[in-house]
């Protein structure tokens, strides 16, 4: 990785970000211990292990996920396209649906890890997948969507990589007629993440929804990027973004909405919302409205501030101790955008997330397994 | 039970307390009425430990069994084991676990060591909490002041248990105890829920501000009932602040006292309480 070229934070797109750790990421080279995966999965459905990017057949049960060449569309992203064309694929037909949810579980030792992704939801099928991101070192993905007509796909990502780590994600998304893609990222580890996403409504009544969670402590940054394209009238779309900032930290979330000419009825609603557990963090939130149609209603609401004085004091005068009470109102602050996850399980699993990042002790690799590097990647890297 | 000698406090710098003294025992009611601007909540507040009520002068001691064992360090230089004669007249549950009563000094303690202690805030403008429901919020709350206490957190079972009678005590129904707190929630049912509140904690003394406002007949009844039920014990002692007399027909106070420029500055027996409503609080209080 000799010509890594990163974009500048001179550039109003990557202004919030802090790339500086990837040259260095680049160059190291994974240590090979990793966190053990047990505690990441969820549930009995497809599953699948990529450690340091290669993927680990004897711990995966792939269902009707292919392994190989995989077209991410992201030749112009900056990171994106170092993802480079192999990876994971999913094709589900028209009218199927795979029998549970698929998770995919990505652990780092160290260095830097390239995996490009496409999803392909046929008409009227329908899809949920859960990635997990934990561990060391440079996670790079880039995940290239197609939904037919009437096809659904729930994408849920949970990114609690270890600290001086970067999980940088970068989808794109064409969203066909009654389409419908919700995706909700939490980032809930020690380390930093880029979250890109590029998703178009192109067919008419489409929906799409992209929200998540980002808490950010000490010298942390997560910085979300999110373009909804509206090409098509009729179509609906809902960003609920809750950023939470202590220490030095920063989380940035900038939302742009587009709605071309045709796109008319259009119906859209941006929520970005910030609190700052100590003056001393940082939140972004920049709303974006873009709007050529003449007949749309594009709703925006952006706000950030510090936890209420008045229900702190209320949760303390009931016997909550202030950090409890912190926890607790902030706990409900992000639940927001963690409540469109619709399978129970998984919301529960990505509540508890947030949870333990609230309480002080967000997933770290308190179980190492260590396995020699020269094992993997035999199977995996076809 | 609590006794507030020379009390001064101010709020952003400006005084609002001016020399306040209370003394409230076991087992009595009393209730504290007063013009508007006299300083009521500010006195609730500054009780409750509510950060920007400042007090410049004074003390508060407060002597109760819940002394946590963080405090116990913290306990008013005079303080004094009190013995407790309550076994005798058999309401000494409480009691027992600690064998001994405790004069602490109240203004010491935080927030949230002052509810461990046993004291309540019934607040007259109950906060919006939401994303937090009215069960995971009261389990948290009596649990952490059991850890306080050095007490074992109840069981879900037991608390939902627990919340259900209050619950119906008060006539709040049910599922507005999974409901997020206080969230979409009428005048009344508010004051209901800090009810509903005060019977799951079960505190020993328990400071209303104005918990009779914005409450029709039938709420105030309720209202009044769970006061009289969850508090009216002989180890246990009610601060009711009030406007009017009307929660009074419900709660008989045991003493009046008529709060006006930041001291009391009339102290009697119910009757107080109707000579204000008939003369006014500027004939009462001249």
């Amino acid at each position: 990785m000799a010509s890594l070229a990163l974009p500048s934070s001179r550039e109003e797109a990557w202004r919030w970000s802090d790339l500086s750790a990837l040259p260095a990421l680049a160059e190291a080279r994974p240590s090979g211990a990793i966190p053990a995966p047990d505690v990441l999965w969820i549930g009995d459905g497809p599953r699948l292990l990529f450690v340091d990017g290669v993927y680990d057949p004897s711990r995966s049960n792939p269902g009707p996920v292919e392994i190989g060449p995989a077209d991410a569309r992201a030749a112009r992203h900056p990171l994106g396209r170092l993802a480079g064309t192999r990876g994971w694929r999913l094709r589900i037909g028209a009218e199927h649906m795979p029998s549970g949810t698929i998770e995919i579980v990505h652990l780092g030792s160290g260095g830097a890890s390239h995996l490009a992704a496409e999803i392909e939801i046929g008409e009227d099928a329908q899809a949920s997948i859960v990635e997990s991101f934990a561990g060391a070192g440079w996670a790079n993905r880039a995940t290239g969507i197609t939904l037919a007509r009437s096809g659904r796909l729930m994408l849920m990502r949970r990114i609690l990589g270890a600290a001086g780590g970067f999980t940088s994600l970068a989808d794109t998304a064409e969203i066909g007629t009654g389409a419908s893609l919700i995706a909700t990222t939490l980032a809930a580890g020690a380390g930093d993440s880029r979250i890109d996403a590029h998703l178009t409504l192109a067919g008419e009544e489409a929906f799409a929804e992209a929200g998540g969670a980002l808490l950010a402590r000490g010298q942390q940054r997560h910085d979300a990027a999110l373009v909804l394209r509206h090409a098509e009238p009729h179509g609906q779309s809902r960003q609920v973004w809750r950023a939470v900032a202590d220490d030095q930290a920063t989380a940035s979330v900038a939302a742009r909405v587009e709605v071309a000419r045709d796109a008319q009825k259009t119906d859209a609603e941006q929520s970005l919302r910030g609190v700052l557990l100590q003056r001393t963090a940082t939140i972004n939130a920049k709303p974006e409205l873009e709007i050529f149609a003449d007949d749309v209603k594009c709703a925006h609401g952006c706000a950030v501030g510090e936890l209420d004085r008045g229900a702190l004091f209320y949760l303390n005068s009931r016997g909550i101790p202030p950090a409890p009470a912190r926890a607790l109102l902030t706990r409900a602050f992000v639940a927001d955008a963690l409540a469109r996850i619709g399978e129970e399980a998984v919301r529960e699993v990505f509540v508890a997330d947030a949870d333990n990042w609230l309480s002080n002790s967000p997933f770290v690799s308190s179980e190492v397994e260590t396995r020699p590097s020269t094992s993997l990647g035999t199977n995996g890297r076809d | 039970m609590l006794q507030i000698t020379n009390l001064h406090a101010e709020v952003d710098g400006k005084p609002i307390l001016k020399g306040l003294d209370l003394a409230i025992g076991a087992g009595e009611v009393h209730a504290i009425m007063g013009p508007n601007g006299a300083g009521k909540s500010t006195l609730a507040y500054t009780l409750g430990g509510r950060p920007g009520y400042e007090v410049t002068e004074g003390s508060v001691t407060f002597t109760t069994p819940f002394v946590p064992s963080e405090v116990e360090g913290r306990a008013a230089s005079d303080a004094q084991r009190v013995s407790t004669s309550l076994d005798t007249n058999g309401v000494g549950e409480a009691l027992q676990t600690t064998g001994g009563e405790v004069a602490v000094d109240l203004l010491a303690l935080a927030p949230h060591e002052r509810a461990a202690a046993g004291l309540f805030l019934g607040f007259q403008y109950p906060v919006e909490i939401p994303g937090v429901s009215n069960v995971q919020f009261l389990r948290e709350a009596l649990n952490a002041q059991r850890a306080v206490r050095g007490e074992p957190p109840l069981s879900g079972g037991d608390f939902l248990k627990r919340a259900r009678a209050q619950a119906d005590a008060l006539g709040l129904a049910p599922d507005m105890l999974k409901r997020p707190v206080n969230v979409g929630f009428s005048g009344g049912e508010k004051k209901r829920n800090e009810m509903v509140q005060m019977g799951i904690i079960d505190p020993r003394l328990a400071i209303l501000d104005e918990t009779d406002s914005g409450l029709d007949i039938d709420a105030l009844r309720h209202v009044g009932h769970g006061i009289n039920s969850i508090m009216r014990r002989p180890d246990k002692a009610v601060l009711l602040i009030t406007h009017y007399q009307r929660l009074l027909d419900y709660v008989k106070p045991d003493f009046v006292h008529v709060l006006a420029g930041g001291r009391i500055v009339r102290s009697g027996g119910p009757e107080l309480a109707l000579e204000l409503e008939r003369e006014g609080y500027v004939g009462v209080a001249a």
